[in-house]
Order: structure tokens, then sequence, then C-alpha cells
């Protein structure tokens, strides 16, 4: 009895702060101006414009995401194998870029990458071709990956961590070959952290506004961008919930996907 | 040992991908130049300044006292969360565990709009507390991740066993339970520190007027160019805890052979984690102290980002004794739903002709007593009332603050021919050097213009032919920006670029190689006026401000920092140097130049057609 008390701070924080607040977004985007209900604001999403740029946030994202677990995934194998008994260094190595404030590393890599930024400048002095991504894509997807490498190394070395040795050992014992000791046990055991890794640099990267305006030149609209226009600048709140909701959508089916796959229901990430 | 070498490589890259910005930053809080795009030589001089630099502490005190606070509420409810579902049904606590994960898995746009629409609809003044509501909620999950796993290591027996052996469930927890769990809420919190501390998304749609979190003073000032000061902070933090961090790993441990070490490990990790606690404690409440101080007599204002000298906001305080609460937008459009909502009450804003045209018409401004700005009438010159009847019918809600033109920087080293029409932002000789106006009415200026057309046209026809026009030279642009443009073409990062006539004299001084020119199909002449609001709180002491503003000492000083053109006859006087207060770009003669025209606001309709077609031509 006394248990169930001590839930409820929390339940009635959750209520107030994540529930309500998430029935609002989907009362403003199912009503139009008057408080009348209406999915016109859902199905802005078909018009090109937003498409075009769902469409761009999810190509972006999903490349980034990609990049990320095929950088991380060597990277937290090899980590594990270094036999650092300072696990929570190596946590902290990852974690402490995240101390300097997220815009100014976005900023930094501005100043690399302009066409007069550091890199062409040491480019240029070795008299190489130089380095034109500033205000493109590739730019983007930079910004990405760099920012939520974290999220994908973290999870993924968590699992890989945990891994008993011993289960390698017999593996190996039993006449499988580095490769198939990968394929069929390092990898399988691997997935959970995978998924959650997964999820979150995928989220973030789709739902972005900041790095698509920082190193996209704002050249490149994201989903992200034209969101927060409609509620910072265009005053269209009915609009943006609508794009919202179609945004939660996709995250819930990711969601989805990760939960099923990762049998806990947990992000046992971080 | 091929494969060794390999591995250490390819760490090594990770790290210096990882880090490269982090080293670029530091580098350049040592760069005497003020814009980002220049090397200037090495100083310490911003190291000193910082310290100076009242706001930027401020946006400290505000990011660190959030960040604890945050932290130290979500950890202690998260915990109780955590001990509470242990006790649960497995269902139930699925349920939990999934409304747990939302503010985490959710798109972090999608949690800050939420918490701002609760935060209207509730009514609660947008401010500190806002901020640190929003942060605990996103902060929560961090902590039950991290204590759950450690939760569900524990033996349930050895509570009852302490249950037994005569402890109250006080004692059992803080003796039993607590010890063992400490480990998963200490990294839970630090976690959701570091996540408060990073956080901008959410900050930026719950802060209200005059509070500023790191992230958003820096997400305001990337447009303008970051004050130097902030690269030194960062570094200063950077550093500071990287040597906590070798520090606490470089304590000497015995050979870690799981439990019997983790005991001791954990004392030691306590104590840390206690002093730590202490420090942090002291400094939010030395924070929010001062954030709470002197409530009664403020003015806030809310303009345009680098639009005043800061020395004249310390001035007008000592002066006057009002203190000064001072918020930056970046464009119009950007300043309207915030004044609009009414969640976030200004004294005193800076808005263009059309915007105080459509703030008039939509009821949000309220009349000024000339009879408390002598300065106002005196030293403001007549015909600058004048263009402002236009918007402002009879001169009852605006005082003119800055007036200029948008035209045409180029760099004389980078494009061969004279400089005199749009139609040159429109050659392909030059793509990827030109840089465009990310702002709705200014962008359509230059595609109308160009035309020919009115840049007030609401015929359909003509605006779609604008449209198209910036849609073709969409490719040739570099990058659409705002404030930006004045560092990259100091940087000569671009050769053409679209700007505001103040800055022109500014990037002039800083590299001499910058020409400004008033292209000959017409341009936009703007003023921008001090109003004040329906809902502002102190309209005595806005009104104060704007007279202080207008005082010809106070104007020249502003006009001397910004170097946008002054309204202000009596400031002009005083320019010591002929050339400037000569000078065609400061205040040229406007009857030169022909087509030249003001923003009209165009009404919702019109504002709606604008926007839909600017949203076509960028997202093509």
């Amino acid at each position: 009895m006394n248990k169930k008390m001590l839930s409820a701070p929390f339940l009635f924080w959750s209520a107030l702060f994540i529930i309500i607040p998430l029935c609002m977004v989907f009362y403003y985007g199912l009503t139009d101006k008057n408080g009348a209900f209406t999915l016109e604001n859902v199905m802005a999403i078909a018009t090109p414009e937003h498409s075009k740029a769902l469409w761009e946030a999810l190509k972006l994202s999903v490349i980034s995401t990609i990049i990320c677990l095929l950088l991380a995934y060597p990277l937290a194998m090899i980590l594990c194998n270094l036999n650092v008994n300072q696990n929570s260094f190596i946590i902290m190595i990852f974690v402490l870029p995240m101390w300097m404030n997220f815009l100014l590393r976005t900023l930094a890599w501005q100043t690399l990458l302009e066409k007069t930024g550091v890199i062409n400048s040491v480019l240029g002095f070795f008299h190489l071709p130089t380095l034109n991504i500033i205000n493109t894509p590739s730019a983007i997807v930079l910004g990405m990956v760099y920012n939520f490498l974290p999220f994908m190394v973290l999870p993924l070395y968590n699992v890989l961590v945990k891994i008993d040795r011993n289960v390698i050992n017999a593996a190996r014992d039993l006449g499988a070959n580095e490769l198939q000791t990968f394929m069929k046990i390092i990898f399988p055991l691997s997935l959970p952290g995978m998924f959650s890794g997964i999820t979150m640099v995928f989220v973030p990267a789709l739902t972005t506004f900041v790095i698509s305006k920082m190193l996209g030149g704002s050249k490149i609209l994201l989903i992200g961008n034209i969101i927060e226009q409609e509620f910072t600048q265009t005053g269209n709140w009915n609009l943006g919930s609508g794009l919202s909701i179609v945004l939660m959508l996709f995250i819930i089916f990711n969601m989805v996907i990760s939960t099923v796959t990762d049998k806990d229901g947990e992000v046992n990430a971080l | 040992m091929m494969r060794n070498a390999a591995r250490k490589i390819y760490i090594f890259l990770i790290f210096i991908f990882l880090y490269a910005p982090i080293i670029a930053l530091i580098v350049l809080s040592f760069n005497a130049s003020r814009t980002r795009a220049k090397w200037g030589g090495f100083t310490l001089k911003w190291y000193g300044e910082l310290f100076q630099n009242k706001v930027i502490l401020q946006a400290l005190w505000n990011t660190l006292a959030i960040a604890l606070l945050s932290a130290l509420i979500a950890t202690v409810i998260g915990t109780i969360a955590c001990i509470s579902m242990q006790g649960m049904k497995r269902r139930n606590r699925t349920i939990l565990m999934g409304i747990t994960n939302i503010p985490m898995l959710n798109a972090e746009i999608v949690t800050g709009i939420s918490l701002m629409l609760l935060f209207i609809s509730l009514g609660i003044k947008f401010g500190f507390m806002t901020i640190l509501l929003a942060h605990i909620t996103f902060n929560i999950p961090y902590v039950i991740l991290s204590v759950m796993p450690r939760m569900k290591q524990l033996n349930p027996s050895t509570y009852e066993a302490a249950l037994d052996l005569g402890a109250s469930h006080m004692q059992a927890f803080f003796k039993v339970v607590f010890p063992d769990i400490l480990p998963g809420i200490l990294s839970g919190s630090l976690m959701a520190f570091t996540m408060s501390l990073d956080d901008f998304i959410i900050t930026h749609f719950t802060k209200g007027p005059g509070i500023d979190t790191l992230s958003t003073k820096i997400y305001t000032e990337v447009k303008k160019g970051i004050k130097p000061e902030m690269y030194a902070l960062s570094s200063l933090i950077f550093i500071t805890v990287l040597i906590l961090l070798i520090l606490v790993n470089c304590t000497p441990k015995t050979e870690p052979k799981k439990e019997i070490t983790e005991r001791s490990k954990n004392s030691s990790k306590k104590w840390i984690a206690a002093v730590v606690c202490v420090i942090l404690c002291i400094v939010a409440v030395f924070g929010f102290s001062t954030f709470k101080s002197n409530q009664s007599n403020e003015v806030y204002v809310f303009n345009w980002g680098e639009y005043i000298d800061p020395e004249v906001l310390v001035m007008f305080e000592e002066e006057t004794g009002i203190k000064v609460i001072y918020d930056e937008y970046e464009t119009n459009e950007i300043m309207y739903p915030k004044v609009e909502a009414g969640t976030s009450a200004y004294d005193v804003i800076c808005p263009s002709d059309y915007m105080i045209q459509k703030m008039i018409e939509n009821d949000l401004l309220q009349e000024l007593d000339f009879d408390n700005m002598p300065n106002a009438v005196a030293n403001i010159g007549a015909q600058y009332y004048e263009q402002s009847a236009a918007f402002d019918p009879g001169n009852k809600y605006c005082v003119p603050y800055c007036w200029g033109t948008v035209g045409i920087l180029y760099n004389k080293t980078m494009v061969e021919e004279p400089v005199d029409s749009w139609s040159i932002l429109w050659d392909e000789k030059y793509a990827n050097n030109i840089l465009m106006q990310d702002s709705v009415r200014d962008a359509f200026m230059v595609g109308l213009k160009l035309n020919g057309f009115s840049m007030n046209t609401l015929n359909e026809n003509e605006l779609q032919i604008a449209k198209e026009a910036l849609i073709k030279q969409k490719p040739l642009v570099q990058a659409y920006v705002v404030d930006q443009v004045r560092d990259k073409m100091i940087g000569g990062e671009a050769a053409l670029g679209v700007i505001y006539s103040g800055e022109a004299i500014y990037t002039q001084q800083e590299n001499a190689d910058l020409e400004y020119v008033i292209p000959k199909e017409g341009t936009n002449v703007w003023i921008d006026g001090w109003v004040v609001p329906k809902n502002a709180p102190n309209k005595k002491n806005a009104e104060i401000f704007i007279d202080y503003m207008c005082r010809e000492d106070i104007a020249l000083m502003n006009f001397e920092y910004i170097t946008y053109s002054t309204p202000n006859e009596a400031a002009r006087a005083l320019i010591e140097d002929e050339e400037i207060r000569n000078s065609s770009i400061a205040f040229p003669d406007l009857s030169q130049y022909q087509n030249l025209e003001t923003f009209n606001y165009l009404g919702e309709d019109g504002d709606e057609l604008y926007n839909s077609l600017w949203k076509e031509a960028m997202s093509y």
C-alpha cells in the first residue's frame, strides 16, 4: 500500500507535463483556427513543400544513422577489447564534448568547413583541392554524425562489454572462426544496444532544425525547420502541431520496431 | 601487431573527429580579432573581459542553477518512482516505463512545443520556472533508466531482513537499499545534469523574457557572430571538467576485482559527489538570489540583436536606478508571435515599419505620452516623424530609433564589373558566392524589385514571378542568413551579400575591400522605432527608457557602436568625424534614388500568401 503511494509524485508529474501537453499538440493539430475539427493540418504533409522537407529529413537522418552505426560498431568493439578497467572513463570521453555547448560545437564545424576555413587553409597549404561541403546536405550529415555519434557508441559499448567472455571462448573451442563467432554470437547479443542506438541517433537527426540551419545555410529545409518556423515565425500553431503529429508517427514506428526486438522493452542505453 | 596499430589509428581518428571542433573553439578563445573569420593574433583579453561581462555570467548562473535544480528534483522524483515501480504488477510497470520513455524518445522539438502550449494555456509567465519545469520533465527518464537496473539487481530479502532486525522503513531504506542503488542515482543525476546543461531546443520554446541560458544566449549570438568571451567561457568549462575527470580517474585504485572494491570506490565517490553537490548548491543559491533581486523597478526591453551599445544599458541603470531586462530577436517575424501570445510581457520593443503597422492594427500597442519624452520631441528630425507617419498615422505609437536602406555589399577583389543592379545576384559567375537574407519580406523585396514590381504587391502573378526568380537564384546562393552576412563578408567567405545599410560602415572598418551600393531598381527604406505594447507592465519606465535613448550623447554612443543611421539630428551634429557625418552610406540623400519604398503591412491574408510562397521557394 505504502509503496503505491510513492508513485504518486511521478504519476502526477507525467500526467501534467507529459500526457496533457501531448494531448494539446493533438488538439491543436486536429483543429483549425476556430477550434473546429479538421484533418487539414495533418494532411498538409502531402503538399510538395512539406513532403519534400520530410523526405529530405528522412534521407539525411537515415544516412547519418547508418554512418554512425558503421563508425560506432568497430569502435565499440575495439573499446571493449582494450581491457581498460576504467569503464566510466571511456563513457566520459564520449560525454565530455557535451560540456562544450552543442551550438558552439556545431558552429565550430562552420569555422572548420568554410570556404576560407581551417580545413581549406590546411589543404590549400599543401596545394590539395579544397573541400566545399559547407551549406550542402553533406555538411548537415556531418553535423548529425558528429553530434549524435556518442549516442550510438555508448549503448553498443554497454551491451558488448557485458557479453560473457566464456560464451565467446566456448564458440571458439567448438571450432567457430572469428567471422562465425561474430555473426552467431556477438552480433545477435549486441542487437538490443544497436536498436537503442539507432533510435537515439535517428530521432534527433530526423527532427533537428539547428544543424540544418547552421551547417546547411538555411538552403535545405528539413521538417524540423518547417515546424519551428510555424511556431516561432508564421504563428500557425495548428499547422505546426499537425506536422508534429506526422513526425510522431515516424517516431512511434521506430519505437515499435525497437521494442519488438528489444524484449525488455526498456532502453538500457545510458 | 598490425591489427593493434590499425585499431589505435582508428580510435585516434575518431578522437580527432570528436575533439577537432573543441580544439578549434579553444583556439578561437585566444583570437584577438572580434570576428570568427579573422585571426588577429594571440590574446588573453577575452578571459579577462569574461568576468566583466554581466550578461554572460548571468546566463552561466541560470544554466547552472537550472541544471542543478532540475537534476536534483528529477533525481528525487525518479528514484522514488523506481522504488514504487519495484512493487508493481508487471503490466502497470510496463505502462509506466512506456510513459517514462516518451520524453526521451519523442522529438525534442515536439516536447518543447507541447510544454509551451501547456504553459500558455495554464497562463504561467514564461521564465526561470517554465524552463526548470521543462528540464525536470525531460531529466526524469535519465534518472529512472539508470536507477532501474540497479534496483532490479537488489535482493529484496535484504530489505526485509533489515526490517526483521528492527529497522524502521526509513532506516532500512537508507542503510540497506540506498547504498546499493547509489551508483545508479549518481550516474543518473550526472547524466541529467549534463543533458540539462547541453539542452537548447526545449529551452528555446519554454524560455521567457530576460532569461537566457548559455544555449539560448549562444543561439542569439550565432547570428551576429559569437562574442569571443563565450569561447573563453566554454573553454574554461571544458578544461575544468577535463581536469576533474582526470583527477577522479587517477585516484589510485586497488585491483578492480568487482564486488569488494566496489564498496570502497563507492564511498570515495560518495565524498566527491557530496563535495560537488555542496559547491553547486552554493552556486545555484547565489545565482537564484541574483535572479530574484530588484523586482519592483524594471524595464523589459526587446530589441534586435546587437542593436544597442551595452555600455548605454549600464549607464541607464546607474542614472535612473531602473533595472534593464534585455532580450534580443533576429527578425520581425520571430518577435511578433512572442508578443502576440502575451506570455512575454515586454515594455519596449523596436520593430520595423510594417511590423509596427501590423501591431497597431492588431491592437497590440499603446499610445505614447510624448510629454514624458522631451528628448524624443526635440532631437529626432521632423522628416523622420513624417516618414513614420506612413505606418503610424499621427505619430502616436512610435519613436524612430534607426533607419536605413537595404543594398548589396560586395568585395571589390572578388567582383570585377560595377555593381548597380539586383541582377548581379543572378549572375552565374558568382555561384556559391552570394548571401541572401533569410526573411520573407527582405528576400521577396529583392525578387520583386528585380522585376520592377512594388515590394508591397499583392498581385499573385507578380509574386509568382518573384518566387520563380528566387527559386532560380537558389543554386547560386551560398547561404540564407540574417546577421551573419556581416561576419561572412568580413572574412571573405562570399563576394556579394544583401545587407542593411547600417552594417556597411562596420564591415568597411573591418575589411576595406567591401563596398555598399543601393541598386538602381530601387530598394527598401526602413525605419525601426521604439513602441510600447499594450500589456507592458511598466509603461512609465518604458517612456523613461525611450527618452533616454533619444538623448543626444546616448544616441551618439549607439550610433558609434552599431553604425546604423540615426534619426537623431542632435546626435548627428555631435559626430566628430566629418567623413562619417556626411557619409552617403550612413546618411544618404534619398532624393537621389528612384523607386524607394517602405514596407506596408499586408494584412493577414497577405502575410499568409507571402509565407506560403516563401516556404515553396525555400523548400524547392
